[in-house]
């Protein structure tokens, strides 16, 4: 197995180990899972993207899709761009949006040791002497509003902004992938009418949209993913946070239809997956952002060089 | 779950497409129609243009007089000349589906008749499947052949073959054995000759005014015996092997794509940010299914028969490209059915919304595909 296929095969194995519907509801209460969290320390992905693991940058981004394959409640994005930017092996590092007091929607702000604020022009500044008001999302996860008394702007190379709107993407294509998964397994064990859900023809239609769905929307993860050390990484993640947030409104809307009443209940585990969707697609700018902001730079460039913009090679 | 794979073009089909643009600046003055729909512009003569570049049949054989090119270069001149709203469905099918089918199951003596035509932009094919009584049920085919003496005789009628009244030959999907149990069974493709055999080929207008699709009546036509292709009785596998051919190129999504080019003129460099937002949504979903064709490109280049894929790409592309219209329509306040700098818009805007009903049916219904991806999922 290549590197790449060690590392996926490495956090698909911790993930699904750990990440069980007692830890995933457990979370949701304000539980740190501790022990998830030391496991993944000690597994090297703590450092991952850091400049001094040589290890390229995507392989970070491949890595939370596997997160969101499996719901992984943990700041894993923050964790591995936190370091990264800051180049230091903190033990708990939180990126939220920047504001004039301090910081918005910071995952696990309580437990932070350092708290990054990012803006959308790009700027990020590290927070000092902060006070912590607990918030959540609305899938339960931690997002908290952080006041600072200090501010140090932090001076770098990545565009910081893009970097964590693709986080998102690639969460969320992990988990489009996982509410698949379940539909599929559901609508083939659902009986109903004396036969499973899945031999009526109007589930057909509604799994092979969801299946189509996921399918553009991973390509479009993975061609942002790819883009990354790239002169229109911006303008990718622009294309694919806009398209996969798209597929989110269909695929979750979908699969709670084919899921029934049983996918509305606490105690099925679709809405650990769903409800992180709506979230993350609304994080570090939602589609109708990203859409603008790709297709104002599309526009100025003009009607006849729509097609070259789009003939991309990769 | 089926996989795209990320693939980047060689470096030699980025070349081709340089050489694709500098041909079609050359040609400006036979491109610009009102869309950019695979099927609107007829041009013999254009078409032998490309045959003489050597790119109709980019794939096949020399021996053939193919060029022996990869997927990836047949995919980038596909696309650019699309893009351009180039006049190419003339020999469209021919390269898309006949020219491979033949390759792969017909007779070497058909190979060296057909192909090298084919290759100059000479001969063109059309389809011969639907019937009046048969369209997503293809195996439902009651057009029959019957061997004779002296060949096949052929009773029965096709319907929307597409450029039958101008095109020289039609691959119909007959029986030539009588229906049983096995729905699959008895079926064969045979070549006709259009302007020989007899048939008698009626234009059918379409409700955008176009005339492209026809009616085809074969009272007792009879063909030679060296018609059929492949194994008599081996149709149904021979017809769904030209699937992913055809449905998994740069036509099932771009139908529409000038759309958007005139509409991003029309709102100009500085756009408002609703009609932006538009912009840019559209410009994701093109991203993305480009990179999906791509990807299926790659596995035919790889000798696969992504059937699957290419039915999810096709199911994709053609809910875009009847989205493309209506999304732009309302990024505007402007009065564009009534005002001069619309013009062109309007023009577009209006050829591809009154064409737009077709692109869900051509090639396999929105219905047809989704059962085929349902099955692909392994749910029937």
């Amino acid at each position: 197995m290549d590197t790449r296929g060690l590392l996926l095969d490495t956090a698909t194995r911790i993930f699904s180990d750990h990440c069980d519907k007692a830890l995933l509801d457990a979370a949701e209460t304000g539980e740190f899972p501790e022990r998830l969290f030391g496991l993944i320390r000690e597994n090297g992905f703590h450092g991952l993207a850091m400049t001094a693991s040589e290890v390229p940058l995507i392989e970070s981004f491949l890595v939370l899709k596997v997160a969101g394959r499996f719901a992984l409640p943990l700041p894993l994005a923050e964790i591995l761009l936190g370091n990264r930017w800051l180049d230091r092996d903190d033990r708990l590092i939180a990126i939220g949006i920047g504001d004039a007091t301090g910081a918005r929607n910071v995952p696990w702000g309580r437990l932070a040791d350092s708290v990054v604020a990012v803006r959308e022009s790009g700027e990020v500044a590290l927070l000092g002497d902060f006070t912590v008001t607990e918030g959540t999302n609305l899938a339960g996860e931690p997002r908290d509003r952080v006041v600072a008394d200090s501010v140090e702007s932090l001076e770098l190379s990545d565009d910081a902004f893009s970097e964590m709107a693709l986080s998102r993407v690639m969460l969320m294509a992990g988990a489009l992938e996982r509410v698949l998964e379940l539909s599929l397994q559901y609508v083939g064990e659902r009986e109903q009418f004396g036969r499973p859900i899945s031999r009526f023809q109007a589930i057909q239609h509604h799994m092979a949209v969801m299946a189509a769905e996921v399918a553009a929307a991973v390509r479009a993860a993975d061609a942002a993913a790819q883009a990354i050390e790239g002169d229109r990484f911006f303008l990718e993640v622009a294309a694919a946070k806009s398209r996969v947030g798209e597929s989110v409104s269909v695929v979750a809307e979908l699969a709670h239809q084919v899921h029934g009443a049983m996918g509305f209940t606490h105690e099925h585990q679709l809405h650990h997956f769903t409800r992180r969707l709506w979230a993350w697609r609304d994080e570090f700018g939602t589609e109708l952002y990203w859409q603008t902001a790709l297709g104002s730079h599309v526009a100025g460039l003009g009607a006849d060089a729509l097609w070259e913009f789009i003939a991309t090679r990769g | 779950m089926q996989q795209f794979d990320s693939i980047q073009l060689p470096e030699s089909a980025e070349q081709l497409r340089g050489e694709v643009r500098e041909f079609l600046t050359s040609q400006a003055a036979r491109l610009s129609p009102p869309n950019s729909d695979f099927t609107t512009g007829h041009d013999p003569e254009f078409s032998r243009l490309l045959g003489g570049r050597g790119w109709i049949g980019m794939t096949w054989p020399r021996a053939y007089g193919g060029a022996e090119r990869s997927f990836f270069e047949r995919y980038v001149v596909t696309e650019e000349l699309l893009a351009a709203g180039a006049p190419v469905s003339a020999h469209w099918i021919a390269d898309r589906q006949s020219g491979p089918l033949l390759l792969r199951f017909g007779s070497e003596a058909q190979r060296s008749r057909y192909l090298p035509g084919i290759t100059r932009g000479e001969c063109f094919f059309s389809i011969g499947m639907s019937e009046p009584n048969t369209g997503s049920d293809l195996a439902s085919v009651r057009t029959t052949a019957t061997k004779e003496v002296e060949g096949w005789r052929i009773n029965g009628t096709k319907l929307w073959s597409t450029d039958a009244h101008r095109n020289h030959f039609l691959i119909a999907l007959v029986r030539t054995e009588p229906a049983s149990d096995n729905r699959h069974a008895g079926l064969s493709q045979i070549i006709v000759d259009l302007r020989e055999d007899g048939a008698k080929v009626r234009p059918i207008r379409n409700m955008a005014g176009g005339q492209d699709f026809n009616e085809i009546l074969f009272d007792e036509v009879l063909v030679p015996e060296d018609r059929i292709i492949g194994e008599p009785g081996n149709g149904w596998q021979q017809v769904t092997s030209e699937l992913a051919y055809e449905r998994s190129g740069p036509e099932r999504f771009l139908s529409a794509f000038r759309v958007l080019v005139e509409f991003v003129r029309a709102v100009g460099p500085d756009a408002e940010p609703r009609a932006a937002a538009v912009v840019g949504r559209a410009v994701a979903h093109l991203l993305a299914l480009r990179r999906m064709s791509i990807s299926v490109a790659g596995m035919l280049e790889q000798g696969k028969s992504p059937d699957v894929e290419a039915a999810l790409v096709k199911a994709l592309g053609n809910d875009f490209e009847k989205l493309l219209p209506e999304m732009v329509r309302l990024a505007t306040l402007e009065d564009f059915t009534n005002n001069d700098r619309w013009s062109d818009f309007r023009e577009v805007y209006s050829d591809t919304l009154l064409l737009s009903p077709s692109f869900t049916l051509r090639g396999g219904t929105r219905e047809i595909l989704r059962g085929v991806i349902a099955r692909g999922l392994g749910l029937r």
